[in-house]
């Protein structure tokens, strides 16, 4: 017998509403999941995690998480059905400079996820997997902060920089700009809410889709290959600069 | 797994994604749960220029495919030629492969993004729910191109609809209109008592039959009232008499279309049903047929019909567009509103040839030839006179004479049409034309130069002298005259080919990149949906119906019979037939509409008014247009 997508619905939403429910507490922070760093791992194959955090400011010592939108991609494909859309709850901050740019208001905010029990989970959902991000050196210091002041969490996870990779894989490619919108309009790309944390991490990952396929042609199939691609293009970078 | 955040239900790119699909059919008349189960069931994958989606060696199809950004072409090889060819092209919400999908086998056409695409696409599992589920969905896909094609007819009816109410469609077999338990008598029966039989069964029709229930006349209230009006006897005279004999007879299985067009012709307003056997089941009138007294196409045609004024009938045109509003709200597809239109406006031609016969007639036997859209019977409601005279020569008359007594005959006749809203051709193909009014010898010679000299001329003139039918006067001089030019063509191989590479000049209107290619002379974006739209069909039928001695003028009947011939494969001639009917139904509607807003009438439109679903019917109508052409080019080595 099949069941209907109202019934299957609902099985889900009970199903998320008791993980949410149990896992405050149970989670184990000694058995987080390993980070795997960039090897032979074949980009036909791989997970990636694509992240975008929205933050009170622009100051990791200071500001603060407030949501985290991430999307896998699997073998070069985005599941929508594996994905990450969480507020988190932080109802002492100060947001009144930046809701105008993300959106989420007091209100929200209050309405979000205890800050541990969505870190643990988020960290149990990367599966170690290596995070890709727009401009990734932000978002790695805002979570790995974050981490570290709710978890006392400290391993390194293997980043790699999307504002970075376009460039690597599309070197004359003229986008008038180095930012997520610059790309995204070159091509042609709609981002559905942009300053939202899902959208913009959905608009990264399909920008990275771009590259992938762009870099398998290239002959690059492994995430290591991937790399000493972009460790190249820093050094082209670095040169270019003299 | 999906985490969602509590103060909204789904997650951001669930509801992008939703409201993304909302945008195209099916999914916009899908229920939010079953949209919701697609978005979370989808992945998302990217194909750049030239990469390959989905291919025959794949084995059976697993996943349903939308396009969310970009565009994939459908390639198949052609074995004849080498080539590989472009058979369909898939733009933003599309769906793909259908066919293969349901059908659980491989697809047969290589599918290739062509630019940078994106595409959605669900498991089959998550297919097969979405399918038992959704209603719409299922619609969709069993149906496939169809259900859109319908979605546009019907989009097309309830427009009129609304300001008709409902009704039942034209399509409709008589046996399925609640058919009047007929009132009958017999032919000795005295007219008096037939009438108080009509009067007490309230009908306005009583059907004479014979012994074994054949329906040998009718007898009407309207022939009362003509026989005490005229004195034409006494009411004990025997109905049998005085009554309309052998009425027409349609069988149960007609449709209300064939019956109302049989009404029209023959200005009547009942017809008696029959079966098989010619046994008397039924009546129709023309009330059944067209519930509401605003439809009344039979009084119409029978008003024109008899009108006794030139201003009668100039006055009744504004009729005939209310009537075209309401036969498409009573569902009347483009072919049939057509044919109506061509109806009347014959009616309104004989009538006008009628009157002024009355008036002063030439004394002269000749039959009145329509050419071109009139003579396709493909008129709307934006119509340039195309006619001709063929007459025979009186004995003891030279052709120059018998010209002499016609022309001034003709001039005021073609005068008189364009107040009949005619407009006069600009062309001057008039019968008023001394090079148009001509003998059969004189129109035989002329079709043997015409054929035999084919100048770039004379080729442009071939959609327009090609096509023809006799409105008025015997129709056998015509059918001599037209088995004669067809035999010529089949034996003429170059003309043939001249004909199709004339053909090809007009190119639908789209470019390569599968956009709209406007029209070089109109306002800037539109496209003449008759120049650029029906005419590659028209042009590309033609050439095959005159190669294959197909005697019909009127387009769809002409694809009907090359497929009888075994000239066109049935399945193609369908699309070909729908796609040319759909852009048929958006210029009509485009008319109605520009009626409404007292503008004047003209073929362009500019594709961004129309809604993405009409958008893109309108695109695959003319892919089809290009794929007839293909056709073409094959066929002649163009």
């Amino acid at each position: 017998m099949m069941k209907g997508p109202g019934e299957m619905l609902e099985q889900m939403r009970q199903w998320v509403t008791q993980r949410r429910a149990s896992t405050i507490g149970t989670h184990d922070p000694n058995h987080l999941p390993t980070p795997q760093i960039a090897g032979d791992q074949k980009l036909s194959e791989c997970r990636l995690i694509v992240l975008d955090l929205e933050t009170t400011g622009l100051h990791p010592g200071k500001d603060q998480v407030i949501a985290i939108g991430a999307v896998a991609i699997t073998g070069q494909v985005i599941h929508l059905g594996d994905q990450f859309d969480l507020i988190l709850r932080r109802p002492e901050l100060d947001i009144s400079e930046t809701v105008l740019i993300h959106g989420i208001g007091p209100e929200a905010l209050t309405q979000g996820h205890e800050t541990e029990d969505a870190l643990l989970y988020l960290l149990e959902w990367m599966d170690g997997d290596p995070i890709l991000a727009y401009h990734s050196a932000f978002d790695q210091r805002f979570l790995e902060k974050t981490l570290r002041q709710s978890l006392g969490y400290s391993q390194n996870h293997t980043w790699i920089d999307v504002a970075e990779l376009l460039p690597a894989v599309f070197p004359d490619t003229k986008t008038g700009g180095r930012g997520l919108d610059n790309w995204a309009d070159f091509f042609n790309l709609e981002v559905s809410e942009r300053h939202h944390a899902a959208a913009d991490a959905l608009a990264t990952a399909e920008l990275t889709l771009i590259a992938l396929n762009k870099a398998q042609k290239d002959g690059v199939s492994t995430l290591s290959e991937l790399s000493s691609k972009l460790r190249y293009y820093r050094r082209l970078q670095n040169m270019n600069r003299f | 797994m999906v985490a969602a955040s509590t103060d909204t239900p789904r997650p951001q790119n669930t509801r992008a994604i939703m409201m993304f699909l909302r945008e195209h059919a099916p999914f916009s008349s899908m229920d939010d749960a079953h949209l919701a189960h697609f978005a979370e069931h989808a992945s998302l994958r990217f194909y750049a220029d030239n990469d390959i989606v989905l291919s025959p060696e794949e084995g059976p199809v697993q996943r349903f495919y939308v396009v969310k950004q970009g565009r994939i072409r459908g390639e198949r090889h052609n074995e004849k030629d080498g080539k590989t060819e472009t058979t369909f092209e898939i733009t933003q919400g599309e769906c793909f492969p259908l066919a293969a999908l349901v059908g659980e086998r491989p697809t047969r056409t290589l599918h290739r993004a062509a630019g940078d695409t994106f595409c959605l696409s669900i498991e089959h599992d998550a297919f097969v729910t979405l399918l038992s589920e959704s209603d719409p969905f299922r619609d969709f896909c069993l149906r496939g191109v169809s259900s859109l094609l319908d979605q546009v007819n019907q989009r097309i009816q309830s427009g009129a609809m609304a300001s008709i109410g409902s009704s039942n469609s034209l399509d409709t077999p008589l046996e399925r209109y609640a058919l009047r338990n007929p009132i009958v008598c017999s032919p000795d029966l005295p007219v008096r008592k037939a009438v108080a039989r009509m009067h007490e069964n309230n009908v306005g029709s009583i059907i004479i039959t014979d012994d074994e229930r054949h329906p040998t006349g009718i007898f009407t209230l309207r022939d009362l009232r003509t026989m005490v009006a005229e004195e034409k006897g006494p009411l004990d005279t025997p109905v049998g008499q005085v009554m309309t004999r052998k009425p027409i007879c349609l069988t149960a299985h007609a449709d209300a279309f064939e019956a109302a067009m049989l009404m029209a012709e023959h200005h009547f307003a009942h017809l008696c049903v029959v079966d098989d056997e010619h046994h008397l089941i039924g009546v129709v009138s023309e009330r059944d047929l067209f519930s509401l007294q605003r439809v009344d196409l039979v009084n119409l045609a029978r008003t024109i019909g008899t009108a006794s004024h030139l201003r009668t009938l100039v006055s009744l045109r504004s009729d005939v567009s209310r009537l075209v509003d309401a036969m498409l709200a009573h569902g009347a597809d483009s072919g049939q509103v057509v044919k109506i239109i061509t109806t009347l406006n014959d009616v309104t031609v004989r009538r006008v040839l009628e009157l002024n016969i009355k008036k002063n007639d030439p004394g002269i036997p000749f039959t009145w030839l329509t050419f071109g859209s009139e003579g396709r019977q493909e008129q709307t409601l934006l119509t340039d006179q195309d006619n001709g005279i063929l007459f025979e020569t009186p004995e003891g008359m030279t052709e120059d004479q018998v010209r002499e007594k016609l022309l001034p005959f003709a001039e005021i006749v073609n005068r008189e049409l364009a107040e009949c809203g005619f407009t006069l051709c600009k062309g001057n193909i008039m019968a008023s034309n001394p090079k148009l009014c001509l003998s059969g010898r004189e129109w035989d010679d002329w079709f043997i130069r015409f054929i035999d000299a084919s100048t770039p001329q004379n080729l442009v003139y071939s959609s327009i002298f090609l096509d023809m039918r006799a409105v008025f006067g015997p129709r056998e001089p015509l059918e001599d005259l037209y088995g004669k030019v067809l035999t010529r063509i089949q034996k003429n191989a170059l003309f043939q080919k001249m004909l199709a590479g004339n053909a090809m000049n007009r190119r639908p209107p789209l470019t390569m990149f599968r956009n709209f290619r406007y029209a070089p002379d109109g306002k800037k974006h539109t496209i003449d949906l008759k120049r650029q739209g029906l005419a590659p069909f028209v042009e590309a039928v033609r050439v095959f119906a005159l190669a294959n001695g197909v005697e019909e003028a009127n387009t769809l009947e002409r694809m009907d019979q090359l497929v009888a011939k075994g000239a066109f494969d049935h399945k193609d001639a369908n699309a070909w037939k729908e796609a040319y009917s759909l852009i048929q139904a958006m210029r009509m509607r485009a008319h109605q509409e520009m009626l409404d807003r007292n503008e004047p009438l003209s073929n362009y439109i500019d594709p961004d008014d129309l809604n993405p679903l009409d958008r893109r019917i309108l695109r695959e109508s003319f892919r089809q247009a290009q794929r007839l052409q293909q056709k073409l080019e094959v066929t002649y080595q163009l």
